[in-house]
């Protein structure tokens, strides 16, 4: 009895967890959009990653280019949706990481036959931050030792010239 | 490097700043050796000779792709020193092809070190060095040939080396401030409005084909955009010639010139059969994406500038062997003599193609008849055997690197198209990519890819002279032991 009991318990532990991976949604990497994108057009798709540089405003609307590290690709998406992001990836941050699923286009008629994603929802995963660059100590004795070299060499040569004219001079 | 250097000061982008000060100071020891082994021939006590002349263009451009990949190497964004040398020689040659990695998150300072490589490299490094170098340096105009530049703007070469930087100059200004106000129209802050603008018109004047960010032209979502770096780059391929006979009030060159001509006509035979392919396999279906799509490539192929408006495996998914097929032809001709551009030049297919039709009509007219024919570029020139000769061997040789290099690329497993494609685009300095250059590709056809550049550019006679005093020092070597 008891053994059934548990049989029944995992059976049903287990048909639940099913049931909520098949309702998870699937992230598609952009390069999988770009190599199939005929069969990926006009279809919902959801894909993760990096916002980069910064909004381009085009008045309600906005474009947010995305990285996921396979490719890039560019987001059209309502103005004030982009201005919930609060990171764009460049040399000194790196970026929110944004969920998107919107209608994918090999060919968008409404921007010049662009490859984009109309944003239907977003949602930020993981809030970007500012990178510290700490200064190098080993770049910077590098850098002070072969400054020093190269100002002593371009010294020696430019006296030896100099030498060199005024004793034709003479 | 002192630019990029202060660029890094001002944006407080410390690391990069420490690259370029160790690799000034390694360019400043090399700088001061060759200065003192060469001291003879900088106070001209001695005789340059034309070979000569061809080898230090030649191997200047070597030593100089060594120095400036240090800050690549120093910045953390490439994987090796062949990878960092790619990206110099891609720059120089006005190629625009990237090894780099992670684009995206590198320093406004590496950036701006990356488009004046292409800028630099548009113009000439000697013709750089020529500008505003010393006052005399020996074999000069050898030199200024042995880079693939043999117009003279002016008597003196000096003052033709300047005259180009001027020219460069003025549009930089003008073509920086058009793209800095678009910018900011588009929806860029102020900064990097100016820093896009300053970098793309850098890459479209010297049609290298470099962008600060991944997307290339893409990332900026803009017809208005692409519209103005179609003019820059088009400016940009014809010749410097050109420019300043226009420039000199002689605006009736643009119609009569050769180069113009040849350019305008295959530019736009190319352009239409490849739109009407796409409409008919329904990969574009309206006029504004025809253009942004597929004109746009083509005219950056044409003037090899290498500006991608489309994902690189879309040509190789979409563009179908018809597609691409135009696309190598475009790239293998490129732009103008004495241009930034690369390729085999318009001229020289506008001069074998007038050649041939010349032969064919003195095989039609009677024996007596003697034809005189000519062409015009810049002033009238009679179209002599020699003339055609030498631009035919050119081509030659341009298509047998194009035969290699494609060959190299079948050999790795890449498909033909894919291979021919990336070979057209190294061969002609292009820098558009179907998806074959990456960094994960075999280091032999990485060093290929740099040797075919390299040729490309310097158009093969200054490297031939290189290659030939190299074996002929080995024989006289061997002779000795």
């Amino acid at each position: 009895m008891c053994k059934a009991l548990k049989a029944m318990i995992i059976t049903a532990l287990l048909s639940a967890l099913f049931v909520i991976s098949a309702g998870a949604v699937e992230v598609t990497d952009i390069n999988s959009l770009i190599n199939e994108a005929e069969a990926f057009n006009g279809q919902s798709v959801t894909i993760e990653g990096e916002a980069l540089g910064e909004v381009l405003e085009r008045g309600e609307y906005a474009w947010v280019n995305i990285s996921d590290g396979t490719n890039a690709i560019g987001i059209w998406m309502k103005a004030e949706d982009a201005e919930s992001i609060g990171y764009f990836g460049d040399y000194k941050h790196i970026g929110d990481t944004l969920r998107i699923s919107g209608i994918f286009s090999n060919n968008c008629t409404e921007h010049g036959g662009d490859v984009d994603i109309h944003c239907a929802s977003m949602s930020i995963e993981k809030a970007g931050y500012s990178v510290k660059n700490a200064v190098s100590q080993t770049k910077t004795v590098y850098a002070a030792v072969l400054l020093c070299l190269a100002l002593a060499m371009a010294l020696i040569y430019f006296r030896s010239v100099k030498r060199r004219k005024g004793s034709s001079n003479n | 490097m002192a630019i990029p250097l202060i660029t890094s000061l001002i944006m407080s982008e410390w690391n990069p700043a420490l690259d370029f000060v160790i690799s000034i100071s390694v360019s400043a020891i090399v700088g001061c050796f060759l200065m003192t082994v060469g001291r003879k021939t900088r106070r001209g006590e001695v005789q340059v000779d034309w070979k000569y002349g061809y080898i230090i263009a030649a191997l200047s451009w070597i030593m100089l792709m060594f120095l400036c990949s240090i800050p690549y190497l120093l910045s953390g964004h490439t994987r090796s020193l062949l990878d960092g040398c790619f990206d110099v020689m891609s720059g120089f040659t006005t190629t625009g092809l990237v090894l780099t990695q992670d684009l995206d998150h590198i320093s406004t300072g590496l950036n701006m070190w990356r488009h004046m490589l292409t800028f630099i490299g548009g113009q000439g490094m000697v013709v750089l060095a020529l500008s505003f170098l010393g006052k005399h340096i020996g074999g000069a105009y050898k030199m200024y040939c042995g880079e693939g530049k043999d117009v003279k703007l002016l008597p003196n070469v000096k003052n033709t080396a300047r005259s180009i930087w001027k020219i460069s100059m003025i549009y930089l200004l003008v073509g920086t401030l058009a793209l800095w106000i678009c910018g900011m129209s588009i929806g860029l802050s102020p900064l990097p409005a100016f820093f896009h603008g300053l970098f793309m018109f850098e890459s479209a004047w010297s049609t290298g084909g470099f962008a600060p960010n991944t997307q290339n032209i893409m990332y900026y979502h803009s017809f208005s955009f692409e519209i103005i770096t179609i003019i820059l780059f088009v400016l940009g391929s014809l010749n410097f010639g050109l420019h300043y006979a226009i420039w000199q009030g002689k605006k009736r060159e643009i119609i009569k010139n050769i180069e113009v001509q040849s350019f305008f006509i295959t530019s736009f035979l190319i352009s239409a059969f490849a739109v009407l392919k796409l409409s008919q396999t329904g990969v574009y279906t309206n006029a504004v994406s025809s253009f942004r799509r597929v004109v746009y490539n083509v005219l950056s192929a044409h003037t090899t500038t290498g500006f991608g408006s489309i994902y690189a495996r879309q040509f190789a998914n979409e563009w179908g062997d018809f597609g691409i097929l135009l696309m190598v032809i475009a790239m293998l001709i490129g732009g103008s003599a004495c241009s930034t551009a690369g390729g085999f030049k318009g001229l020289r297919v506008g001069i074998v193609f007038k050649g041939i039709v010349s032969d064919i009509k003195k095989i039609l007219s009677p024996e007596r008849n003697i034809r005189v024919e000519k062409y015009h570029h810049i002033k009238d020139y009679v179209l002599d055997d020699p003339t055609v000769k030498a631009s035919a061997l050119i081509i030659v040789c341009y298509m047998v690197l194009f035969a290699i290099t494609t060959l190299l690329g079948t050999f790795y497993g890449y498909p033909l198209a894919d291979s021919a494609f990336e070979a057209a685009s190294v061969s002609g300095n292009v820098g558009l990519s179907i998806g074959v250059t990456a960094a994960s590709m075999p280091a032999v056809m990485k060093i290929q890819y740099i040797l075919a550049m390299y040729l490309g550019r310097l158009e093969f006679i200054s490297v031939f002279a290189l290659f030939g005093f190299v074996i002929g020092g080995v024989k006289k070597l061997c002779v000795k032991h």
